[in-house]
């Protein structure tokens, strides 16, 4: 009786434990530092002093009354769990983006900036 | 103690049945999130009165510009995707040529997005809000 308890004990355990865990994490990068935002005044900065600071924009969006250059990068985790019958994926991407909106003259009038990549998680999707 | 043995041995004989289900039948939950929660826009703001720089002091940079052929936008968005699948199958190939299996999946892709259009100026013009996530996920998937 103790002997086929303890098999069983083993069994389940095996039962049990049989899944896998998965974490991942992926980056789209593009250095730029946020420290390097202080050094930028509206009216003043020009084009240049932006792309000196920040390195050449992924985007430029040409507007009426100039452009606007936009800095981004994300940080995307995922979280993935097996069990027997059940699977639960989780994927939570989030973005540093940073917004200089440039006139005609090539002179920054305003920019916005929004740091929130390192509040990506890993997470069950419940 | 003899009760005590039959429940370990059905609990043993259930994990076993879902061991050896395995791979017949399968449950996928799966939920994708891009962006952090879009804040609903301040009473403050203002058509005609409210200007970029505040609206890029509350919400940051966007994730979208537009050109609007002299008007501009901003785009604040958050996606949530949530996903379901379900397979049943019978592994039979190695028995019997016929291999029956059902699989189905579904998912919806939701948004909440703000936008607000702004003249060439600078110069709030509209802005629209919608939480797309709080609306009810079975209805939304089905309608």
């Amino acid at each position: 009786m103790k002997g086929t308890r303890l098999v069983i004990s083993m069994l389940l355990v095996a039962a049990i434990c049989c899944g896998c865990a998965v974490f991942g994490r992926g980056k789209n990068f593009v250095p730029f530092n946020e420290n390097a935002l202080k050094q930028v005044t509206p009216g003043k900065t020009g084009a240049s002093e932006v792309t000196q600071l920040f390195g050449p924009p992924n985007r430029i969006v040409k507007l009426s009354n100039g452009n606007a250059y936009v800095y981004e990068r994300s940080l995307g985790k995922g979280t993935g769990l097996w069990l027997v019958v059940l699977t639960f994926v989780n994927y939570d991407t989030q973005f540093d983006r940073i917004v200089f909106f440039i006139n005609n003259d090539g002179v920054v009038t305003h920019f916005g900036s929004s740091f929130n990549s390192e509040k990506a998680s890993y997470a069950m999707p419940f | 103690m003899r009760c005590l043995s039959e429940s370990w041995i059905r609990l043993a004989i259930v994990l076993f049945l879902a061991q050896a289900v395995s791979g017949c039948l399968s449950l996928q939950i799966e939920k994708t999130q891009e962006g952090v929660d879009i804040l609903p826009p301040l009473a403050e703001f203002m058509p005609m009165r409210t200007k970029l720089d505040e609206i890029l002091a509350y919400y940051g940079a966007p994730a979208e510009v537009v050109d609007m052929n002299g008007d501009f936008s901003l785009h604040y968005r958050r996606a949530l995707s949530r996903g379901a699948s379900l397979s049943i199958g019978f592994p039979l190939k190695y028995t019997f040529l016929p291999n029956p299996s059902i699989k189905t999946n579904g998912d919806l892709l939701r948004y909440d997005t703000t936008v607000f259009i702004f003249t060439a100026d600078g110069v709030l013009k509209d802005m629209k809000y919608s939480k797309g996530t709080e609306r009810s996920l079975w209805e939304d998937y089905w309608n």
